[in-house]
């Protein structure tokens, strides 16, 4: 169980390794890089094992004290339930998958060009600090792993810095997700003077006594958690960061941008549920945002040209989801569709990674186009993760992860939910689907050439294998952190209900094939209207957001910078203690005139004036 | 043991000095030989060193009624002893150009260091006059000595000068106080009416007079006006004694002075010495604000450091004693490093003087260690932490606070704030690009790697020392302890 701390060791060591030697070969810097990783999901194996053989009880490895300030102490303790278990599973297992492929991936990105030391340095670290984010038991050691995963996010996606775009979309991520985590601070400090620690089991287990349910306290408490979470998770309102994200390369969206960093928010909330559960108003708000998310994240990805933002888009889509589950009290379904979610996102990023390499880095579906007969295998691959992000019935994992938490938010009773999330996977399907038959089937468009070797082959085929029931089949031990799953209805309320969404999903594929499948003749015609193709932009720009918060935020900010780049009173008052110094240096200067005279002199009074006060003062 | 040969072993290190300082005339007038000299001089002060650690372990020792050998003395010794060594490795590169006799030097450096020494020990206005003015004649002849450059030589004059003036308050001073009490041993200095009475204002005038001239020597404000251009014409070597062994001998004095005597504890006159600690350290930092000649620019900033540790003599905390060891400790060692580099990168036979900032102006590029060194040193002395003057800030700042004197906290913080200014440009200065005109720093072949090595431990010593301050607050606290009781 000591082998705990291992998980963090390895990649540490690793990321360590890779910054000091960033001239390394190509070989050295693949293997260090994907070992380190996989070493960690080994001992993840093992823990898990020795965790469940003990018994499956809270385990807590205290490594050191942190901080030891007057009442304020802080452990660097690793807590280990079901809940940060099955993070680490994903964390580590989908990771070493996903750093074997770049192992492929990042050789044929780079062509020859250095550089693979310090990805795999980012990589290695990335994946400690997220470990650190779940494995911390208290919210500060949390909130470490949190700024580190921001920061290895924006080093990551500002990876190829050499092109500005991709810088500036390094700063919008790391900025945007930087507001939530300054309303999770202010969570934080708020959590730390209400309760006196910031031990997450304590805060917890004190929250029905200390708060009032329903109180203002609370309330505040859980919207600036929920805030930080909105951020790094890219749900409304700062969602317009993760489809720039998209600029780094595709493992990174693989890893940060599908399966890890970005559902860090869903973990977040689900592991302070109990505060929450005490602010029933916020608690709504949570679903809501997930379910406006959603909906909006779907019609964008129905309306992207290329194929990384497209699958952005349903990444976001798919963690409003995920809010949902949180919002209507689905927190085991929750945490199960980040796990499924982690398979299929990570498959059809790869598998995305796989084309846009095959096609010579071209990222735009319509240029690509019937790509099935050339690469078969990767058509194979991205069926199966359409599949299974679509919820076809029975043989995807979504199917049973997504149509339980669309599920259970009408078994709850969030009829008015449950339509829109109904709605969104109808969306869901088309806008997948519409990808399928853009990119692989119609006519050739471009020349491919199919990826090669096992490090290409392997993860995608075992994050395939993931996807379909098989993956569904893993039983999650969260029984005994999480809440039971509250429905209650009849069987044959709940089969309805299923096959409804079933068939909405099926729906979903038949509506992408009759517009997508063949001439596009219907689509076209409605597109080059004049409202299609206002629509059109609309839905390709992410419905607005990013118009909006310009003129909201960054113009006013900037106009009000210019205004008073000249003329700055602040600036004014500033400037009058500089000048003063200035002022009394000048004057203090002119006495040392260097006469020997005048210092004798000086000397004399000030003897007199010391004296004098001294005998008459 | 006997006690006179007692008193002697207590006495061991000074001695050293003095027969080394015996042993160079008379190695002098047979022959003249540089390098013999120094290692003599060298050898010498090391010998006293020795001795100096190896007393610690004996307890107090009086010898005469004149001196007390406490760990108050061995500290402050061990500090003066290896401020000489510095200065004695930096002379020798310096003069090295010097074209006339370069052997006196070292004479009168061993004799300055005897009279720091014997300042450190004084428990009497006897022992503190003379070692006053045998710290203070050498001095005298050392700033004068490279007499030809014309700045040197108006150097030594304005110094002896003023420090006749001030000699003279101090025995005005002595005498008043011999008068009222009929003692001249620290210990005796009791009000007329009893331990808990006042003092009479002419034992204050007499305190006030002993107190003008100690701080003329401390270069305190109003008195400091002479600092300057003593360190700008004084060869590098001897500003940097100046800064260092003399201002950490004074020191050690007053405060024992203070500490021992009953008539300073006097709540007027610890208020105006509050003032002039004030005064001390914002006049100070502010006169070097703009000041573009190193060693004017460290002159200037040696009289805000003055000012600050003045600061603990007013608080008179338990802490104090203690802070001043450490405060002056980290001073003195930055000081050195500074100093030392100035001293490297400054020699005036090859040119015009060579402290004007400009010389510095990239010299990242030329001698990145010493460059590195400098920097290191910079911080130090603006207290950032990590560095030892981090430590002895601290140490400041908690004792004014611990004291209730926010008056002198506040100081301290303006102060420093001012400060950071000219410390930060002196480093920024020394990664600047080079200008394609600037002289080349000169470095003369003697002696100058062991210098170098002084200043590459010296920067090492204060990055240490600021990581794991344990062993120096260690000593510091025995230091304290002893003189406290």
């Amino acid at each position: 169980m000591s082998l705990l701390v291992f998980t963090l060791i390895f990649p540490l060591l690793g990321a360590i390794t890779l910054s000091l030697f960033p001239r390394m070969s190509y070989g050295a810097a693949r293997t260090i890089g994907t070992a380190s990783v996989g070493l960690a999901a080994f001992t993840t194996a093992l823990v898990a094992i020795f965790w469940s053989a003990a018994g499956g009880f809270p385990f807590i490895q205290t490594l050191w004290q942190w901080i030891d300030a007057g009442d304020f102490q802080v452990n660097f303790s690793l807590y280990l339930d079901g809940l940060s278990l099955t993070m680490l599973g994903v964390i580590t297992g989908v990771g070493f998958l996903i750093h074997l492929f770049a192992a492929w991936y990042m050789v044929h990105d780079l062509e020859g060009k250095p550089g693979m030391a310090r990805f795999f340095a980012y990589m290695n670290l990335f994946i400690v600090a997220m470990l650190l984010l779940v494995l911390g038991d208290n919210l500060l050691l949390l909130y470490l792993g949190w700024e580190g995963v921001g920061l290895c996010s924006y080093l990551l996606i500002g990876y190829y810095y050499e092109t500005p775009a991709n810088a500036w979309a390094a700063f919008k991520a790391f900025i945007i997700t930087r507001i939530g985590d300054v309303f999770l601070a202010i969570g934080l400090f708020l959590l730390y003077v209400v309760f006196g620690t910031l031990n997450i089991q304590a805060i917890l287990h004190a929250a029905p006594s200390v708060l009032a349910q329903g109180g203002t306290l609370a309330n505040v408490a859980a919207l600036m958690v929920l805030l930080g979470a909105c951020g790094k998770s890219a749900q409304l309102p700062l969602q317009t960061w993760l489809a720039d994200a998209m600029a780094g390369p595709t493992p990174v969206s693989a890893l940060i941008h599908a399966a890890t960093m970005v559902t860090a928010g869903v973990y977040l909330i689900a592991r302070t549920y109990g505060l929450f559960l005490m602010a029933p108003a916020v608690h709504e708000l949570v679903g809501i945002i997930g379910v406006v998310t959603l909906v909006i994240a779907g019609f964008a990805a129905l309306a992207q040209t290329d194929i990384k933002r497209a699958i952005a888009y349903s990444t976001m889509s798919q963690i409003g989801y995920m809010f949902l589950a949180l919002g209507v009290g689905a927190w085991q379904a929750a945490i199960f569709h980040l796990m499924i979610h982690a398979f299929f996102k990570s498959l059809l990023f790869l598998t995305a990674g796989s084309v846009i390499i095959a096609c010579h880095h071209e990222q735009n579906i319509f240029k690509m186009g019937g790509l099935r007969k050339k690469l078969p295998f990767d058509y194979a691959m991205f069926v199966i993760g359409g599949a299974a992000l679509s919820a076809l019935p029975l043989v995807t994992a979504g199917f049973y992860s997504k149509d339980a938490i669309i599920w259970e938010a009408v078994a709850n009773g969030h009829g008015f939910l449950w339509a829109f999330a109904l709605f969104g996977a109808l969306i869901t399907s088309i806008y997948t689907f519409r990808l399928i038959f853009v990119v692989f089937h119609g006519e050739a468009k471009t020349e491919a050439h199919a990826g090669q070797g096992l490090a290409h082959h392997l993860p995608l085929a075992v994050l395939a294998v993931l996807s379909t029931f098989i993956g569904a089949m893993i039983a999650l031990p969260l029984d005994d952190v999480l809440p039971h799953d509250m429905a209650e209805a009849s069987h044959w309320v709940e089969l309805f209900f299923e096959i409804l969404a079933a068939l909405v999903a099926l729906a979903g594929v038949a509506i992408a094939a009759v517009l997508f499948l063949g001439s596009r003749k219907t689509v076209d015609t409605v597109v080059e209207s004049h409202q299609g193709q206002r629509a059109w932009q609309l839905f390709h720009g992410g419905l607005g957001f990013d118009t909006l918060y310009d003129r909201v935020f960054v113009r006013p900010f900037r106009a009000t910078a210019r205004a008073h780049e000249k003329r700055d009173w602040i600036e004014t008052i500033v400037n009058i203690v500089p000048a003063l110094t200035r002022g009394a240096n000048t004057g203090l200067a002119a006495g040392q005139s260097g006469r020997v005279r005048a210092y004798a002199m000086i000397m004399f009074a000030g003897a007199a004036v010391l004296l004098a006060l001294l005998m008459f003062g | 043991m006997n006690d006179t040969w007692f008193q002697i072993l207590g006495a061991l290190p000074p001695l050293l000095v003095a027969l080394s300082v015996i042993g160079l005339f008379v190695t002098l007038c047979i022959a003249r030989h540089e390098r013999l000299v120094y290692a003599m001089t060298v050898g010498g002060l090391n010998l006293a060193l020795v001795a100096t650690i190896a007393l610690i372990p004996l307890g107090p020792v009086a010898v005469t009624p004149l001196y007390i050998v406490d760990f108050y003395t061995l500290f402050f010794w061990g500090v003066i002893l290896v401020a000489t060594l510095a200065c004695a490795a930096f002379a020798m590169p310096y003069l090295s150009g010097f074209n006339d006799r370069r052997e006196e030097f070292y004479i009168l450096l061993a004799t300055s260091a005897l009279g720091a020494m014997s300042l450190v020990a004084a428990r009497h206005f006897g022992s503190l006059f003379v070692g006053l003015e045998a710290l203070s004649i050498p001095l005298y002849g050392m700033v004068a000595y490279t007499f030809r450059t014309r700045a040197s030589l108006e150097a030594g004059f304005k110094y002896m000068i003023l420090s006749g003036v001030a000699s003279a308050f101090l025995l005005f001073g002595m005498a008043l106080l011999y008068g009222a009490t009929g003692s001249l041993a620290f210990t005796n200095l009791i009000p007329a009416g009893g331990y808990d009475a006042d003092a009479g204002p002419w034992m204050l005038m007499g305190i006030g007079m002993m107190l003008v001239a100690l701080t003329f020597k401390l270069s305190l404000v109003p008195f400091h006006v002479w600092t300057p251009d003593v360190y700008e014409g004084a060869p590098a070597p001897v500003a940097t004694f100046l800064a260092t062994v003399s201002k950490t001998a004074v020191f050690a004095l007053l405060l024992r002075l203070f500490v021992s005597a009953p008539i300073t504890d006097n709540a007027w006159l610890l208020t105006l010495v509050g003032v002039l600690a004030l005064a001390s350290m914002l006049i100070g930092n502010l006169l070097a604000l703009r000041q573009d000649n190193l060693k004017r620019l460290l002159g200037y900033s040696s009289i805000a450091h003055l000012g600050y540790l003045l600061t603990t003599l007013v608080a008179g905390a338990s802490l104090s004693i203690e802070a001043v060891a450490v405060y002056l400790a980290t001073y003195v060692g930055t000081s050195l490093g500074a100093f030392g580099v100035v001293s490297l990168v400054s020699s005036p036979f090859a040119g015009k003087d060579a402290a004007h900032i400009d010389h510095f102006r990239g010299l990242y590029y030329k001698r990145p260690v010493l460059a590195v060194s400098m920097a290191i040193m910079m911080l130090s002395l603006a207290g950032i932490p990590l560095t030892m003057g981090f430590i002895g800030k601290f140490y400041i700042l908690s004792v004014t606070m611990a004291s209730g004197l926010w008056w002198l906290t506040g100081g301290v913080i303006v102060g420093s704030g001012i400060a950071l200014f000219y410390y930060l440009r002196v480093m920024a200065i020394l990664f600047m690009d080079r200008p394609a005109h600037a002289r080349e720093p000169q470095l003369s072949g003697t002696g100058d790697n062991w210098a170098q090595t002084v200043v590459w431990l010296l920067a090492a010593a204060t990055i240490l020392m600021g990581i794991y301050p344990a062993p120096l607050i260690d000593l510091a606290a025995v230091a304290g302890i002893t003189l406290g009781s």
